[in-house]
């Protein structure tokens, strides 16, 4: 109801107070006035005479029958209809008769005239200027026939002016305006007062609904915080609209995953289903449905209230005035929806309450379902957990069984290296006496002529070389793996040490019709390295490349480059033999290894070469590489440090 | 919520009719009340059969030089209550102001003192004023009134002004026509308009003129 109209409705209510009130309060003096006229005649005049015979005075009589008549009247309708226009009207003609009576009876007595304008002012009090015409007219009237009929009596002259009664009427006028004035300034203030009194209830109200919104607010808040069990949740937050809301019934539904039906959450109210929460509703049907389809929210009141297609007798049953709906929200994205049916129309704090409330149980259905998937994720992580502590359990098992198998491997690996060094340094010394013998054999075979013998002591100096050279590879692996291999650092002319290696090399390097070219970059000065490493490095690279070429070229290409951020030399021998496979490239550099099995027998070697050109590049913190493809030749590219530093970090004093 | 005055048994419209009518009765009958009692009050008594000359048998003694005013008055009638305060005013405004006597109704078959009521004590309390019991009410029969607060007025030689009320109506005081005849009459401002003027009180006597007493 907004302020004016209550005002108005407040007003009416002041004014028919008032009405009502004085019209008893004019019952009781009508009924006064008629006693005390009584009293008056009895006791001023009671007999009338006629020498020495007496009757009752007519003015007991008058004020008897003619004052009960006057009084009597209105003083019913005062009682039986207070507050009817015609009953004050009927008071005010009555009061000025009552009036015109008592003056009477008082023998015209100036004093009781003032009854009349005593009477004006007390029909005042009914604050309706309105009751004084009937009154007046009365009065006017009453002078208007006496002066007509009985000037004497009135004006106090046989023959008066037919307009006198004007003057006495006039002076009844005067005073009504004055009380018409008072009239229309107390109905003002009237107003005024149920203005204010409407304007502090409206404020009354206003806080009262944002309090009851407010609570609503925290039931529901305190209902979605507190509560574990969805179920019990929800209903005490319908539970709670119903409450707050002066509710008939509260529902709330949810999205099923088709998307395609609404299930009921939770409901509260009158219209509860017995045992549950009613049936489900299908998308876009009934007020609800639209709801949902909408997702837009739907307020109603009065007549305008959805009443459905059975005409939902128990919404005028338990005279609901109110429906307000609510679309769930999350992210845009519908879950469900709200509504409420009330005994009142919602005021703006309750709208808005209801929509926060909305978008709290919106937020707590999301947050249930998000619980429920966190409790099964929970469930899984936990079986994937102990399955995983089980796997954990096992590994550590076996990673104690690979560590004891790693020691023993190491411990093996040591023992084979500790038994190869000293075997190899055991084998090396009556191996190089074979050689030398051989080799002395041969000359004195050929100072003595005996030149069928020199071919099997070549064969005995051959495979003498070839085994110390396989002793010596086996040695320089085993000490690299067994961690003794130190470096010997020193400056390094690198041009002259590649000069160094082709003399050694160069006839080997040609035996097969092979082209050598060398290209020394100029900027290339020194190098701080293991000299005997790096040229050994060159050597076995070298000799590969010599022992796969024929009728082709072999190239080594010495130049300055960055490895690693660090300056390095690339020393890059490339041949035109005939290379190799990707699978082949990709085991070259293991012990033992060669290109194929063939490899061994057409061109020899031990297999040890490029396995330990490889670990002495990375003892000098270096790298070796490979590109070879079948019948294009192999290219291989060393990088090595400008500075070499030992195992302390530090670059080793210079030799 | 007024109650409706009609009875729940009359049809609608006799319901609708009923509050006019009945407010229409009782005002036809405040009307017919109010006019039986001003009429009754205005319908003056009996006028007197007055002499031209003072009453040769009366037993007042007429001042000779002045004029005389006499008032026959009921004791017990109430309306003549007005005719003295009207006397009262009447000396006040009168000069020369006249002997005045006010005779008061002694019937015989009422003991002595019946006749000293409030009037008589009134009357005595005016200045001027000589109050006589008029036994059995000889001298208003002497002067030929019959009506309480009949008034005449004599001239100093006997010869008769003024004869009737000085008020208005019955137990009206206030301004009317035998009043102001008199003190014009008194002050010698002028003749009477109206030399003779109704009478309004009790009568003296029995009805018919009879006297009871």
């Amino acid at each position: 109801m907004s302020s004016e109209r209550r005002a108005a409705e407040l007003f009416a209510h002041y004014r028919q107070d008032i009405y009502t009130r004085t019209d008893r309060l004019f019952a009781g003096l009508m009924v006064l006035q008629w006693i005390a006229g009584i009293v008056f005649a009895v006791w001023v005049s009671p007999l009338a005479w006629s020498g020495a015979t007496s009757r009752t005075h007519l003015h007991v009589w008058a004020a008897v029958i003619l004052g009960g008549l006057i009084a009597l009247f209105p003083a019913t309708l005062a009682l039986v209809r207070p507050g009817v226009p015609a009953t004050r009207y009927t008071i005010a003609a009555a009061q000025m008769l009552m009036g015109a009576l008592l003056i009477h009876l008082t023998g015209g007595r100036i004093e009781t005239h003032f009854h009349v304008f005593g009477s004006l002012a007390f029909l005042a009090f009914y604050r309706d200027w309105r009751v004084l015409v009937p009154a007046t007219i009365v009065v006017a009237a009453d002078h208007f026939l006496r002066g007509l009929f009985w000037p004497q009596s009135v004006y106090g002259a046989l023959v008066a002016s037919q307009w006198r009664w004007v003057e006495h009427a006039a002076w009844v006028f005067f005073e009504d305006i004055f009380l018409v004035v008072s009239c229309l300034r107390s109905v003002a203030e009237m107003r005024q007062r149920a203005e204010r009194t409407a304007a502090l209830e409206q404020e009354v109200r206003i806080r009262q609904q944002a309090e009851r919104g407010a609570s609503l607010t925290a039931a529901v808040g305190l209902a979605l915080t507190r509560g574990t069990e969805s179920q019990v949740m929800f209903q005490e937050c319908a539970e709670a609209l119903v409450a707050h809301l002066d509710g008939a019934f509260a529902g709330i539904w949810t999205l099923d995953e088709s998307e395609a039906w609404l299930e009921p959450l939770a409901a509260a109210g009158a219209n509860r289903p017995a045992g549950g929460t009613g049936p489900r509703t299908r998308v876009g049907e009934g007020t609800i449905g639209a709801i949902a389809r909408d997702r837009a929210p739907r307020l109603a009141c009065g007549a305008d209230v959805d009443r459905g297609e059975d005409g939902r007798d128990w919404t005028r049953c338990e005279g609901v005035a109110a429906f307000a709906g609510y679309p769930l929200l999350l992210h845009g994205k519908l879950i469900g929806v709200l509504a409420v049916f009330a005994h009142q129309e919602f005021s703006p704090p309750a709208l808005d309450a209801l929509a926060a409330v909305a978008d709290g149980v919106a937020l707590g259905i999301d947050r249930t379902r998000a619980e429920r998937e966190v409790a099964r994720y929970t469930r899984d992580l936990e079986q994937a957990h102990d399955l995983q502590r089980q796997h954990a359990e096992q590994l550590s098992t076996l990673v104690d069984q690979l560590r004891v198998t790693q020691k023993q491997a190491e411990a093996a690996t040591r023992a084979k290296s500790d038994f190869l060094a000293s075997m190899s340094h055991e084998l090396r010394t009556p191996l190089n006496a074979i050689i030398l013998y051989s080799e002395l054999l041969q000359e004195e075979a050929a100072d003595r002529a005996q030149t069928e013998s020199i071919p099997d002591l070549q064969r005995i100096q051959g495979s003498g070389k070839h085994l110390l050279e396989l002793i010596n590879g086996i040695l320089d692996l085993s000490k690299i793996e067994a961690g003794k291999m130190t470096l010997s650092l020193e400056q390094i002319d690198v041009k002259s040490m590649v000069a160094e290696v082709f003399d050694t090399l160069g006839p080997i390097l040609r035996q097969k019709n092979n082209t050598v070219t060398v290209r020394c970059s100029p900027d290339l000065d020194l190098m701080y390295a293991d000299l005997m490493k790096t040229r050994q490095i060159l050597v076995n690279l070298l000799s590969n490349a010599a022992k796969f070429t024929r009728d082709g070229a072999i190239t080594l290409e010495v130049s300055p480059v960055t490895f690693d951020g660090t300056p390095a030399v690339a020393f890059t021998i490339a041949d035109t033999g005939v290379g190799m496979t990707a699978d082949q490239t990709a085991r070259i550099f293991d012990p033992f290894t060669q290109a194929d099995v063939t490899t061994t027998r057409k061109y020899g070697g031990t297999g040890l070469g490029l396995a330990i050109v490889s670990r002495f590049c990375q003892l000098m913190g270096g790298r070796v590489s490979v590109q070879s493809a079948p019948g294009q030749g192999s290219r291989f590219t060393v990088l090595l440090p400008i500075l070499v530093l030992d195992a302390a970090g530090e670059p080793t004093a210079a030799a | 919520m007024p109650q409706d005055i009609a009875p729940a048994g009359l049809p609608a419209q006799a319901r609708r009719w009923l509050m006019p009518l009945l407010v229409a009765v009782w005002i036809g009958g405040c009307a017919a009340g109010l006019w039986i009692l001003w009429d009754w009050d205005n319908r003056p008594g009996v006028s007197a059969q007055a002499r031209a000359q003072w009453p040769a048998d009366s037993a007042l003694g007429r001042e000779r030089g002045r004029p005389t005013l006499v008032m026959l008055v009921h004791p017990q009638c109430t309306c003549s209550r007005a005719s003295l305060s009207e006397l009262a005013e009447l000396l006040a405004r009168a000069t020369p102001r006249p002997k005045t006597f006010v005779l008061f109704l002694k019937p015989a078959a009422f003991a002595d003192g019946w006749e000293q009521t409030a009037l008589w004590r009134t009357a005595a309390g005016l200045p001027g004023v000589t109050v006589i019991r008029d036994v059995e009410g000889r001298e208003a029969a002497r002067f030929g009134a019959a009506t309480s607060g009949q008034t005449f007025l004599y001239d100093a030689r006997g010869g008769l002004l003024f004869s009737g009320g000085i008020t208005g109506a019955r137990a009206h005081a206030g301004d009317n026509a035998g009043r102001q005849a008199v003190v014009t009459l008194l002050n010698g401002t002028g003749g009477p308009a109206a030399p003779r003027t109704s009478v309004f009180g009790c009568s003296l006597f029995d009805r018919g003129g009879r006297r009871t007493f």
